[in-house]
């Protein structure tokens, strides 16, 4: 019974109802504006809330992520810029959508399926966060060393046509991932004595320039090209799509609250883990996958909200953030004179319930403001060539010096920009470079602290893949990908009705 | 045109060297060393509003993390001395000389005020087979290269506090390094390592919760907070030398920056760190409440860096003397 107040307290107060609705509405555009991040906003508003009661602060502060997850995927959308790493996967179905004169309904299909994502993770939440936050924390390094190979092996599914060229963009992401003082022995790595370069090149600024730059840079070619009109006919989508693809919703969406879970990864790995899952899945999509493929939309958008859920469950049952947004929260609870940790269930319970119902209500919130006013965005894309190329272009520089307030990043951006327009040119996809960053930390840190741990014996490291049952699970899962994708495989083991 | 662009310049250019009696007339910048979410934003995002109220004026906070401290330095010196820029940051910068990280640490910039500083404990995973610090010492010593213990990267809290220990008694262990001391608590209670030297505030709720336990205080004395753990003192008297020691919070100008405003600075940090409310949330994570500024913060500051230098080129990780940069022996 007091679960049931507390998780109505929000629904119930117009002051808490209405900051978390204005919370939602300024996340999705925070979210929406590359390097504008939801970690930041959050931060901000720390210091903004600092005087008021901590329910309110609360609850403006929780619209604002989940608004600003779901936010990432408008831009990626409509002008091929993720808002967030974790809306790249977005970018590789939803743009095209956008190019076919579909941006109305790839918007508002990607509302409705990032709500069932947000849905599937506060539920999840609400339901077992203690046994998942323990099974979470008993991630060890060697299984966070797979879970990066898993994720490298994506690169299989970004790559477009040729394989070959998937895999050398891929490696060149984990090279470009290296760059920095080496987290184990902070030893300068490529970065020729320039301080600037300690910290590595900022994934987000490699993104905007990939995505957003090129694009732009790329659309030089077609200036003369009729300007494709917007069908926004259709805003809601259909009942019946999204039936059809409900079963994929809730799948990624399971992906997104477990990998959200995690500590050590998030939303971002998350969302390209779902797409890879929709396209192994997916027999007969209805367009390919890169060219608009509605599952390839789905089920990152499912993902990233359902790791909302996912990053809350460490935080509030153990004071362990699960993403960087989470660790910004905890640092507002001590603020507010809240102790997060393991005892915060203890000492504060109605904190557990009044967070879930919060999240409920925002997820409500993203769904109204979602719908809304689509069809003014989605006049954007119909903007003549020589307005909207400058406007990504001003987009993406203020995007790229948001992130850190350093002219470093835009320098980067630009350059990245320049090197994803010939990448296009000659056929290379964009998408495993931005992998290939994102992953390289998690898979280099761990591989090494997975073989410190093992006194640097390859051998006992081999036999402890096979001491739980998780490290054995992912090792086989990694054997099989691998196997599946062997001419052995395909020519002589392969079931018959699985041919065509 | 040109003529009022021209009396616009030597109207700001005169604004800007007239005196500093009316300081502060603008916002004024605070860069914080660390990311968001991390200590060091959150101890500064919550006395920034006590001195908001002191000087009457916006601090605009902005986290510039990266290079272990030394970007945020080298923004911060590059901007004017005029006290609208301050730099919020932790010990790290101390280490930057010896490491080789970077040629500015804290004697070259002014202490505004020291806020507080924390004290290291060490931590144990809770079915670790020692509860006391004797035990895991005996423990380590008759099982080498068996025990993991964390570490968050040369100079850093866990760095020093294991040269100090490996000062007084050699232990053969495994390290594993961690970005930080939360994935290596975390890490901790997952059962990946075993010991992890941190700072009490960072692990007091995990251990009143009973999901890791402490096995020393790294101070003299006992902690009110947690009265059950003993001083490391107790276990190697040896220990005394160094101590207390601790990672600390400060905020910093520019060299250079005019008297007035740093008076004004200082008595605005002064009475903001009083503020109960601060108090008592500094408190309850444990961290010592400092509120020093002007030469008692200097003499803190040196006895710092003189104790951590050494440690650690005696230990052996260090890039450069201390001698190099006249930083005398403890």
């Amino acid at each position: 019974m007091d679960a049931l107040n507390f998780f109505a307290m929000s629904w119930l107060s117009p002051e808490l109802l209405g900051l978390t609705a204005l919370g939602t509405f300024l996340g999705i555009y925070v979210g929406a504006i590359p390097g504008l991040s939801v970690t930041m906003a959050v931060s901000i508003l720390i210091s903004f809330t600092f005087s008021w009661d901590v329910n309110n602060a609360l609850c403006l502060m929780v619209g604002v992520y989940m608004g600003g997850v779901y936010g990432g995927s408008r831009t990626a959308i409509l002008l091929n810029i993720p808002g967030a790493p974790s809306a790249i996967a977005t970018a590789l179905d939803g743009y095209p959508l956008a190019k076919k004169g579909l941006a109305g309904e790839a918007i508002g299909l990607s509302t409705v399926m990032s709500v069932v994502g947000g849905f599937v993770g506060i539920i999840v939440l609400a339901l077992a966060a203690p046994t998942i936050s323990e099974f979470a924390i008993t991630f060890q390094p060697r299984d966070y060393m797979m879970l990066g190979i898993l994720g490298i092996m994506l690169v299989g599914s970004l790559s477009g046509n040729s394989l070959a060229k998937g895999i050398f963009a891929g490696a060149f992401g984990l090279l470009i991932g290296t760059v920095g003082l080496d987290p184990m022995t902070a030893e300068e790595r490529f970065t020729f004595g320039i301080i600037e370069l300690w910290d590595g090149i900022n994934p987000v600024a490699v993104m905007i320039g990939l995505f957003g730059i090129s694009e732009a840079l790329h659309q030089l070619h077609h200036m003369d090209k009729a300007i494709i009109k917007q069908k926004i006919a259709r805003i809601i989508p259909k009942g019946s799509d999204v039936k059809k693809y409900l079963p994929l919703s809730l799948q990624t969406s399971f992906i997104g609250v477990i990998v959200g879970a995690l500590p050590g990864t998030g939303g971002d790995i998350a969302a390209l883990m779902a797409y890879d899952h929709a396209k192994r899945v997916t027999k007969d999509p209805e367009v390919p996958f890169g060219d608009g493929a509605k599952e390839g939309l789905i089920a990152p958008e499912s993902a990233n909200n359902a790791a909302v859920g996912g990053a809350y469950i460490p935080m509030l049952t153990l004071g362990i953030p699960g993403d960087a947004v989470t660790a910004v929260f905890i640092g507002a609870l001590f603020i507010h004179g809240l102790n997060p940790g393991p005892l915060l269930m203890v000492e504060q319970p109605h904190m557990f319930w009044f967070t879930v119902g919060n999240l409920t209500l925002a997820n409500i919130f993203v769904l109204i403001f979602g719908l809304t006013g689509i069809r003014l965005f989605s006049k954007i894309v119909e903007c003549p060539k020589g307005v909207l190329i400058p406007l990504i272009f001003l987009l993406s520089i203020v995007g790229a010096y948001a992130i850190n307030n350093a002219l470093t990043d835009i320098w980067w951006m630009l350059a990245f920009g320049g090197l994803g327009y010939f990448m296009r040119l000659y056929g290379f996809p964009v998408g495993p470079v931005i992998l290939g960053v994102i992953l390289s930390s998690l898979t280099d840190e761990n591989w090494r602290r997975a073989i410190l741990t093992e006194r640097n014996s390859m051998a006992d490291l081999f036999l402890n893949l096979f001491s739980s049952p998780l490290s054995t699970l992912l090792f086989v899962t990694i054997v099989l990908i691998l196997f599946t994708q062997t001419p052995i495989w395909t020519t002589w083991l392969k079931p018959k009705w699985t041919k065509k | 045109m040109k003529k009022t662009t021209i009396a616009l310049l030597a109207a700001f250019s005169l604004s800007s060297t007239a005196s500093f009696a009316d300081y502060p007339s603008k916002d004024i910048q605070g860069v914080i060393m660390w990311g968001a979410g991390g200590s060091t934003d959150t101890v500064m995002r919550s006395i920034a509003p006590h001195v908001e109220k002191e000087l009457g004026t916006d601090l605009i906070l902005t986290n510039k993390s990266g290079g272990v401290g030394a970007i945020s330095m080298k923004y911060v010196n590059k901007k004017k001395a005029d006290g609208y820029t301050l730099l919020m940051g932790a010990e790290n910068p101390q280490m930057h000389k010896v490491l080789g990280l970077s040629n500015i640490d804290y004697s070259d910039m002014t202490p505004i005020s020291l806020l507080a500083r924390g004290t290291p404990m060490i931590m144990a995973r809770n079915d670790a087979p020692y509860n006391t610090m004797q035990e895991f010492i005996d423990y380590a010593k008759a099982n080498p290269n068996k025990v993991k213990i964390g570490s968050t990267g040369k100079g850093g809290l866990t760095s020093i506090v294991l040269a100090m220990l490996a000062s007084q008694v050699k232990l053969d262990y495994i390290s594993i390094p961690y970005k930080g001391d939360g994935p290596a608590l975390t890490a901790l209670q997952g059962g990946a390592i075993d010991v992890m030297p941190a700072v009490l505030g960072a692990a007091i709720e995990q251990i009143k919760a009973g999901r890791m336990k402490a096995l020393s205080m790294v101070d003299v004395e006992r902690n009110a907070l947690l009265p059950d753990v003993a001083p490391i003192t107790d276990t190697l008297p040896g220990m005394k030398s160094y101590l207390p020691w601790g990672p600390f919070f400060g905020v910093f100008v520019k060299k250079g920056t005019p008297d007035e405003a740093i008076e004004k600075l200082q008595s605005a940090f002064q009475k903001a760190a009083t503020n109960p409310e601060f108090v008592s949330l500094m408190q309850n994570r444990g961290y010592t409440i400092m509120n020093t500024s002007g030469e008692a913060a200097s003499t803190f500051l040196e006895a710092y860096r003189s104790t951590s230098s050494w440690l650690v080129h005696d230990a052996g990780f260090s890039k450069f003397s201390p001698e190099k940069f006249d930083i005398r022996k403890p």
